[in-house]
C-alpha cells in the first residue's frame, strides 16, 4: 500500500517535472537539502508558477533597492549594470524548471540573490541551520495540515535514515500578531504537534525534545500575511 | 422605588463627597483644575547651581502635570530682598498671576552634601502647607524632587504620589532582548540584563528590591530572580519546557507564573525560591499570565479553553473559575489594579491590540488607548497611573497615562523597540 502510494507519488513528480514547474524549494536553494526533493502534491506546478511570481516580484523590488545602494556608492553605469543583472536574474527566476542562477562575485548582488533564496527555501532561517524543511501552521492553530504533514513524513524518513540516533530539537515559532506570552505557548504547541507526528512515524521520542521561541526569532521580517505564513512554523535542528 | 433612590442622591451623596474633600482648603472657582507655581529653588550659600534648581524645578513642574491634579508651570519670582525668608514673602505677585499654590525652595550645596527645603504654599490664604527637608548629595536632587511632589499629592488629595518609582521594560538596543529600569519618567534607564540571549517578561517584587524574568540565557525559557542593588542573580524556575509570565504575589512570599512541565501551559504558583508548586490549572487548554489581586485572593489569567485566548479569574488556589472577557476575540496581558476595582487588559482589534480596563465582575469594559498598537499594561502602585509597550505614530516606546486613558505620553526617552513594561509597586 505505501508502495504504491510513493509510486503514485513519483509519478506526479515526474509529471510535474515534465510540465515545466520544479522551481520546488530543494531545487532553488543552493545549500545541499540532505531530504530529496519530492514534490507532494499535484498541484506542485501550479504553486511553483506561483512561487516564481512571487520572486519575480520580490526581485523587482530588489532590484530598485539594489540599484538605490549603488547610486550612493558607484556611478551612474555600475548602477544600471546592477539593475539590468538584476532584472535577468528576475526573468531567470520566473522561468521555470531548474533555472538556478548562480551567484556573481559582486557583493551587492550576492546579498539580492541570497534574499530570493530565502524567500523562495522553505528552511531558510535568519538563526539555524537545518537540514531538514520547516512545517507551516495557520493562525493561532497548531493542527498539522496536510502540507505540513507531508513535510513530516519526509522529516521522519530522513532522520531514520540519516541521524537514527541523533538528538533533534523542535522549534515551535509563530507570527508576530498575537501577544508575545500567549504566543510561547502556541509555538510550544505546535512544536508538540510536530513531535507527536514525528513519533507516531517511529522517530524514536526520547531522540526529539521541543522549545518554543514564541515570535522571539521571525525567519522572515514583513507585516504581511506572505510574511507572518513563514513564521508560524516549526524547524528541526539537530542539536548533537 | 426612584424616588427613594433620587432621595438618597439628594440627602446622601453630598454628604460623602463633602467627607472626600482633600486635606487642602484651596479650591478652584468653576471646574478649572489648581494653578501651581513652582519656583526654581535658591540658595543661600556662596556656591550656587543653577543646573540643580532648575532640575528640581523641572521636575516638580512634569510630576505635578502628570499627576493631572493640578496644572503646574515652572516660574521665576523677581528676587527681592525678602524672598529669600522661605515662610515671609510677597503673595501678591503670585496671587495676580492667578496661582492657588506656589511651591518655593532653598538649597546649599557644600562640597558633596546636598540640602535642600521645599515649602508649598497656598497663595489664596496666604500659608504654608507643608514642608519637607532632604539631605543628601547632589545627584539626590531629582529623587527629592520627585518625594516633594509625592508630598504635594497627599496634601491635595489625601494620597501620596508615587514619583520615585521605576519601570522596568524589555528593549532591543543590543540586537537582544535586554531587561532595563528606568525612573517611571524615563530619566535614568539602565540595563539590568545583558546576556545577548531573549528576556521576557519583568516583574517586581512587593518591595521593589528585586525582578523575576524570563531568560533564554541557558537555553530554555527558565525564570530568574534578580535583585536590583547586588548583580546576583538566582535560578527560580527551570523545569522543562515554559517558565514564563512570572508574577509576584502581594506579601511577596509566593510566585504564580506558566509552567508546561505537565504537557501545555498551565499555572501555578511557586515559593519565591522556586519551590512548592502547586498546579492551579488542570486542562488542554494555554493558561498563562496570571496577575494577582491586591488581596492576594484571586488571579487573573489567559485561557484559551474557549477557543480564544480570553481572560478569567479563579480563586488563589485555583478554584472558583469565572469567565472576565465576553466582547473581542482575543484578550490577554491582565494586571489588577492596586485597590482592585480593576483589571486592565490588552484586546486585538482590528487595528491592532489597545488596553482596556474592566471590573472584576465583568461590568464597566473602557476603552483607554485607540492609537498604534497597545501591549501590557501595568499599573503605578497608587493605581492613577497604567504604563504601557506602544507602536504609534509619536514613535515606539514606554507609554503612561491616567487610570481613565487620558494624559497618554511617552516616557522612554531613546529611540528603539520596548516591549513589557511593568511599574515597580514602591
Amino acid at each position: 500500500m505505501k508502495k504504491y502510494f510513493v509510486t503514485t507519488l513519483t509519478g506526479i513528480t515526474m509529471v510535474a517535472l515534465l510540465a515545466g514547474g520544479c522551481a520546488t524549494k530543494g531545487a532553488v536553494k543552493k545549500e545541499e537539502a540532505v531530504v530529496p526533493v519530492v514534490a507532494s502534491e499535484s498541484n506542485e506546478a501550479a504553486k511553483a508558477a506561483e512561487i516564481a511570481r512571487a520572486a519575480k516580484a520580490k526581485a523587482d523590488a530588489d532590484a530598485a533597492a539594489a540599484a538605490a545602494a549603488a547610486a550612493a556608492a558607484a556611478e551612474a553605469k555600475a548602477k544600471q549594470d546592477a539593475e539590468a543583472e538584476a532584472r535577468n536574474r528576475a526573468l531567470a527566476a520566473s522561468k521555470p524548471a531548474g533555472s538556478l542562477v548562480v551567484a556573481p562575485a559582486d557583493s551587492d548582488q550576492d546579498m539580492v540573490v541570497g534574499r530570493r533564496n530565502a524567500e523562495n527555501s522553505a528552511t531558510a532561517s535568519v538563526t539555524t541551520v537545518s537540514s531538514f524543511e520547516a512545517v507551516y501552521f495557520d493562525f493561532d492553530k497548531s493542527d498539522l495540515r496536510q502540507d505540513s504533514r507531508d513535510v513530516l513524513s519526509k522529516n521522519a524518513e530522513a532522520i531514520l535514515k540519516s541521524y537514527p540516533s541523533s538528538k533533534i530539537q523542535i522549534e515551535g515559532h509563530c507570527d508576530e500578531r498575537g501577544s508575545a506570552e500567549y504566543n510561547l505557548a502556541l509555538g510550544e504547541r505546535r512544536a508538540k504537534s510536530a513531535q507527536k507526528y514525528l513519533t507516531n512515524l517511529n522517530v524514536k521520542a526520547e531522540n526529539l525534545s521541543i522549545i518554543s521561541y514564541g515570535k522571539e526569532k521571525p525567519a522572515v521580517t514583513g507585516n504581511d500575511e506572505a510574511a507572518w505564513a513563514k513564521n508560524r512554523r516549526a524547524e528541526f535542528v539537530v542539536v548533537k | 422605588m426612584k424616588s427613594l433612590w433620587l432621595l438618597f442622591f439628594i440627602m446622601i451623596l453630598p454628604v460623602t463627597l463633602y467627607a472626600q474633600t482633600g486635606q487642602i482648603e484651596v479650591t478652584a472657582s468653576g471646574n478649572r483644575l489648581l494653578k501651581l507655581a513652582v519656583d526654581a529653588p535658591r540658595t543661600t550659600a556662596p556656591l550656587a547651581n543653577p543646573a540643580t534648581a532648575k532640575v528640581a524645578q523641572d521636575v516638580l513642574v512634569n510630576d505635578m502635570n502628570v499627576s493631572g491634579v493640578v496644572t503646574a508651570e515652572g516660574r521665576s519670582s523677581q528676587p527681592d530682598s525678602r524672598d529669600l525668608l522661605l515662610a515671609d514673602f510677597n503673595y501678591t505677585p503670585w496671587l495676580k498671576a492667578g496661582f492657588d499654590m506656589l511651591v518655593k525652595g532653598e538649597y546649599s550645596l557644600n562640597g558633596d552634601r546636598l540640602t535642600v527645603e521645599f515649602r508649598l504654599f497656598d497663595v489664596i490664604n496666604r500659608k504654608m502647607v507643608t514642608a519637607k527637608r532632604y539631605l543628601g548629595s547632589p545627584r539626590d536632587m531629582r529623587r527629592f524632587s520627585h518625594q516633594f511632589a509625592d508630598e504635594i499629592l497627599r496634601v491635595i488629595t489625601g494620597e501620596k504620589g508615587v514619583f520615585t518609582t521605576r519601570i522596568a521594560y524589555v528593549a532591543t538596543h543590543t540586537g537582544n532582548k535586554e531587561i532595563y529600569v528606568m525612573d517611571w519618567d524615563g530619566t535614568n534607564p539602565l540595563p539590568l540584563t545583558k546576556n545577548g540571549s531573549i528576556n521576557l517578561n519583568p516583574d517586581f517584587s512587593p518591595d521593589g528590591s528585586e525582578l523575576i524574568f524570563t531568560s533564554y540565557k541557558r537555553g530554555n525559557p527558565d525564570l530568574y530572580r534578580r535583585s536590583l542593588s547586588s548583580k546576583t542573580e538566582t535560578i527560580v524556575s527551570n523545569r522543562k519546557g515554559l517558565n514564563i509570565t512570572g508574577s509576584w504575589s502581594p506579601d511577596g512570599g509566593k510566585i504564580a507564573l506558566a509552567l508546561s512541565k505537565d504537557g501545555d501551559a498551565e499555572i501555578y504558583t511557586i515559593d519565591r525560591d522556586g519551590g512548592r508548586p502547586v498546579r492551579l490549572t488542570i486542562n488542554p487548554a494555554l493558561d498563562l499570565y496570571p496577575a494577582w489581586s491586591p488581596d492576594g485572593k484571586r488571579i487573573a489569567f489567559v485561557s484559551d479553553r474557549l477557543g480564544k485566548p480570553q481572560i478569567f479569574t479563579m480563586n488563589a488556589d485555583g478554584g472558583e473559575v469565572k469567565r472576565l472577557t465576553t466582547s473581542g476575540n482575543y484578550n490577554v496581558n491582565p494586571r489588577w489594579s492596586p485597590k482592585g476595582d480593576k483589571i486592565a487588559f490588552s484586546r486585538m482589534t482590528d487595528t491592532g491590540f489597545n488596553i482596556f480596563t474592566i471590573s472584576p465582575d465583568g461590568s464597566s469594559e473602557a476603552q483607554l488607548t485607540t492609537e498604534g498598537n497597545n501591549e501590557n499594561p501595568s499599573w503605578s502602585g497608587d493605581g492613577r497611573f497604567i504604563c504601557f509597550g506602544s507602536k504609534r505614530n509619536g514613535g515606539d516606546g514606554v507609554y503612561i497615562m491616567r487610570a481613565d486613558g487620558s494624559g497618554q505620553m511617552k516616557v522612554s526617552q531613546s529611540k528603539g523597540k520596548y516591549f513589557q513594561p511593568v511599574w515597580s509597586s514602591r
